[in-house]
């Protein structure tokens, strides 16, 4: 099948595409993205997390169909033109939050997530939000920490622009 | 010391972090090769049988397949394993436990490879099937291991500690204590599993890229079983997603398989777990019992400990022997006795294998002791944390193996922080009176521990670091030890760094090369900084020294009078040459920018058959106290707050230290609360995260984490290790918050639920 959706603000449009193959399998053997990572097979680890529109999903769990005529962002797609880490990959550096680095590209889009739908997350709702997506080296708090303090910061900078820019 | 730039800084970033945090960190599931082919390994589906027929030939004849190995394919059957050589690269006559490797395919596809692995013949013969420690004891048990290594059937090692003679001790006690308590085994689960890719050399070598901790152990091991000289295997070391422990052996099998594959089909070849296969396949941590008889005075004075130690290392002894050790070193915890007496016998079984994970023996044989300590001191009536204090180590006492620790002992500050800050004995009291019919209820309990540092009697304990000024002044720095998460890249390049006075951002740590890198031992035993530490300072130190002598000449002044400012050298004459203009200045003098080091720990000497000596050179220690809320409608326990202070020495990377503290006390909530890796006869039960949880950011509390920086440790910088130490007090100070809430003492994890 042809296969056309926007990936990290680019139009792809794919020819021969199979039906039943999985997001994650596109992004990693197709397109060569992979930053997406597998960690299971039962879709509990969250390590393939990417935002399809603005919404955590497991590409490993996500029939490409799924995904036509949509957005799909992976952690590829955060970095700027340049290839900058964006305000909260800068914020898991100063806060501590990397060690294996595996869960990494997945934490940061489920920061992400949360970020695009509220910029005055407690430290509860920052838990429930990355909860999907398993650490075994971090114990989650410096992770929390980063995801916490670039709320702080987007909202400094809303209010600065007044309420005109989302991040 | 108060001038330093690095060491220390609260601000300095993991070195690699912005490669993992980007997604552009290539790991070597994410490696991608000309000509590459895929490897499937066919693992046995018996915890114990007899292989009758193995013919590997009929999956050549599956289009797609290319190569397809047994273990006679490897010389001497691919034998290998220290300090037992009872493993395999892939099974011989007999397989041992569920997930045992036993052929190996490569492929154009994974569905070829799979395709090849069904075509090949294996007639199994069941065995009977020993699934517990008792059973391997019993005197008509069918024997797992083709020889014992004790000569005694299962019995694969034993160890023994005698530090004076408890025996009358415990007899005339006043209050004597005895209990037994059983530890489950329990899973790595690296998000990252095993995986390497074997790249044949046109000189009949082999270039490996594999997530294992130990590059240069690896190699040796290829080249043994497959026949080459060391100098043409090649292992190179990509980004590792985790390790804890369990990168070692499981690696060396299933990288010589990739490269018996690579060499068979002149293509590179790659072979990565699924997270099944790992958990079928990979070694675990030990399940262990202690038997433990402790006594004391009518104050509550410790006096005396007997601990039998029992442990079930499974199938093959991996890192068990070594394990088992530092379990007997640490059986009886940080305490002052007169007299301790340790037991312990390892056994196999056919429940999979175990070998190292964080805390490597004293995960289980701490947290088995702080439950029996907080028993007693209920029996006594005495607080539990103050009784802690009454009894624990300080400066000048000796330990239960009877070592002096003529070194800074931070348990007692360790033991009062956690208690000022968690507020303990407010709560303990308000806990202890809360109303019966209430629908959660609250306990808070606490648990110490102390770790002998490094590899101690365990083996050489040595590193070697190189280091090199380039052509452009960047500075390129190796260690053989690897970093898999834990940040030794970063404290490698800060120690660099500001022992030659430098920008940070000039050092570049390579990861390692077999090719490039020396041999530095295991990445093991939390050592990296310590003694990995001190082979860069040692090696930089060097270095350091010429560019002293060439800013002098520069200067014309005595090196003993140039000071620095920032990386410039300053004469007496006030005026600042940078660190480029002296470099130049060297190698017009004609001096070689570059050296290589060593560092190696005194030597040690502990006596295997006397169970006496010193074990280790230095010693850590720590304290942590956990708040529990159980909900007796559901049953459920969950950890609300934790308190945790460890006495590492000076802290060299402070954001990579508290990662370290509040990863290593995720795994241990995991260990008390949820995670239990479950043999039902022999055959794995708990082979996804489905079936095997492991703590979420939402089980994982708010946790309140200090390092007490005592003085003097023998690191560098006075520094001492950290990151497999932390976890070991965080299970058991759950699981004695939970005997305040529920009044159930357990005597093993995981906790049970408990409703109404």
């Amino acid at each position: 099948m042809r296969l056309t959706f926007t990936l990290n603000s680019e139009a792809v449009s794919l020819d021969s595409i199979a039906e039943d193959m999985l997001l994650l399998d596109l992004l990693r053997d197709t397109l060569g993205l992979t930053g997406t990572k597998r960690g299971c097979e039962t879709g509990t680890c969250g390590m393939c997390s990417v935002l399809v529109d603005s919404k955590l999903t497991r590409s490993c769990r996500t029939p490409v169909t799924k995904i036509a005529g949509h957005t799909v962002t992976t952690i590829e797609g955060m970095l700027g033109p340049d290839g900058e880490l964006c305000d909260l990959q800068r914020a898991f550096l100063e806060y501590g939050a990397v060690q294996c680095g595996f869960c990494s590209p997945a934490m940061v889009l489920a920061g992400e997530a949360l970020l695009r739908r509220t910029l005055t997350p407690s430290r509860e709702e920052i838990r429930r939000a990355i909860s999907g997506i398993l650490c075994r080296c971090t114990g989650y708090q410096q992770i929390v920490d980063a995801i916490e303090a670039t709320a702080h910061h987007r909202r400094g900078r809303q209010d600065a622009t007044g309420g005109s820019e989302a991040q | 010391m108060s001038n330093l730039r690095y060491v220390g800084n609260p601000s300095l970033q993991n070195v690699d972090g912005a490669d993992k945090v980007s997604g552009r960190a290539k790991y070597v599931c994410d490696m991608v090769v000309p000509g590459m082919l895929i490897a499937k390994v066919l693992r046995s589906p018996l915890p114990h049988a007899r292989i009758l027929k193995l013919d590997p030939a009929p999956a050549l004849a599956v289009p797609g397949v290319k190569a397809v190995i047994t273990h006679a394919d490897f010389v001497d059957d691919g034998n290998f394993g220290w300090p037992v050589k009872d493993a395999y690269v892939l099974a011989v006559n007999k397989v041992r436990h569920v997930g045992e490797p036993v052929a190996a395919v490569a492929a154009e596809t994974e569905a070829a490879a799979i395709a090849g692995l069904n075509a090949v013949v294996v007639d199994y013969e069941p065995l009977p099937v020993i699934s517990t420690v008792d059973q391997a004891m019993a005197p008509d048990a069918p024997q797992i291991p083709e020889v014992s290594p004790t000569g005694k059937g299962n019995l694969c090692n034993t160890h023994i500690l005698r530090n004076g003679d408890p025996a009358p001790l415990l007899t005339e006690a006043p209050v004597r204590f005895e209990a037994t308590y059983e530890m489950p085994h329990q899973e790595h689960a690296y998000m990252e599993t095993e995986g390497a890719l074997a790249i044949p050399e046109p000189d009949g070598g082999v270039t490996l890229y594999a997530n294992n901790q130990s590059p240069h152990i690896n190699r040796d091991i290829a080249a043994q079983v497959l026949g080459l000289p060391t100098n043409q295997v090649r292992v190179i070391q990509p980004p590792i997603g985790g390790a804890f422990g369990g990168k070692d052996e499981v690696l060396y099998q299933t990288s010589a398989q990739a490269a018996k594959l690579a060499m068979l089909a002149g293509r590179p070849v790659k072979l990565i777990f699924t997270r099944s296969e790992s958990m079928t396949a990979s070694y675990k941590r030990q399940a262990m019992r202690s038997h433990i008889v402790l006594g004391a005075e009518a104050d509550g004075t410790l006096r005396a400990a007997k601990v039998d130690l029992t442990v079930d290392n499974g199938a093959y002894a991996s890192g068990t022997p070594l394990a088992s050790w530092r379990a007997t070193m640490h059986a009886a915890g940080g305490y002052r006795y007169t007299a301790v007496h340790v037991d312990m016998q390892s056994v196999y079984t056919n429940n999979g294998y175990s070998g190292a994970f964080r805390g490597f023996g004293n995960t289980q044989a701490g947290a088995a002791v702080e439950l029996a300590i907080d028993e007693l001191a209920e029996r006594l009536g005495l607080d539990p944390l103050e009784y802690r204090l009454q009894n624990c180590l300080r400066e000048g006492d000796t330990t239960m193996t009877g070592d002096l620790l003529d070194q800074a002992v931070g348990l007692t500050d360790c033991l009062e922080w956690i208690r000022d800050r968690s507020e303990w004995t407010e709560k303990r009291a308000e806990y202890a009176a809360q109303p019966e019919g209430s629908p959660t209820r609250r306990g808070i309990g606490v648990a110490c521990y102390f770790h002998g540092s490094g590899l101690g009697g365990e083996g050489e304990d040595f590193a070697t670091a190189t280091l090199r000024i380039e052509e452009d002044t960047s500075i390129t720095l190796t260690s053989g030890l690897t970093d898999f998460g834990q940040g030794s890249r970063t404290v490698f390049a800060l120690l660099a760094a500001e022992t030659l006075g430098v920008d940070i951002d000039r050092v570049r740590v390579l990861r390692p090369d077999t090719q490039t890198t020396l041999d530095s031992g295991p990445t093991v035993a939390s050592r990296a900084s310590i003694v990995g530490g001190n082979a860069v300072r040692v090696t930089t130190e060097k270095v350091a020294l010429l560019l002293n002598l060439a800013a002098a000449d520069l200067l014309r002044c005595d090196p003993r009078q140039l000071i620095r400012d920032g990386e410039c050298y300053v004469g007496p004459d006030e005026t600042p040459v940078s660190f480029e203009a002296v470099v130049g200045h060297a190698r017009e003098m004609g001096l070689q920018l570059s050296a290589q080091g060593r560092w190696q720990i005194r030597p040690i000497e502990w006596n295997f058959e006397t169970g006496t000596g010193e074990p280790y050179f230095c010693y850590v220690f720590g304290a942590q106290v956990a708040e529990v809320e159980v909900n007796r409608r559901t049953g459920r326990s969950r950890v609300r707050k934790i308190w945790a202070a460890h006495d590492a020495g000076k802290i060299l990377f402070p954001k990579g230290a508290l990662g370290q503290m509040y990863g290593g006390i995720a795994q241990g909530l995991g260990f008390a609360l949820m995670e239990n890796f479950r043999f039902k006869d022999g055959v794995p039960q708990t082979l996804s995260f489905k079936q095997y949880r492991l703590p979420r950011a939402t089980d994982v509390p708010e946790i309140e984490g200090t390092y007490i920086q005592t003085a003097g440790a023998i690191g560098p910088y006075g520094a001492k290790n950290l990151a497999e130490p932390v976890m070991i007090g965080t299970a058991p100070a759950i699981a004695n918050a939970f005997a305040q809430a529920t009044g159930i003492r357990v005597r093993g994890f995981p906790l049970p639920r408990v409703k109404g």
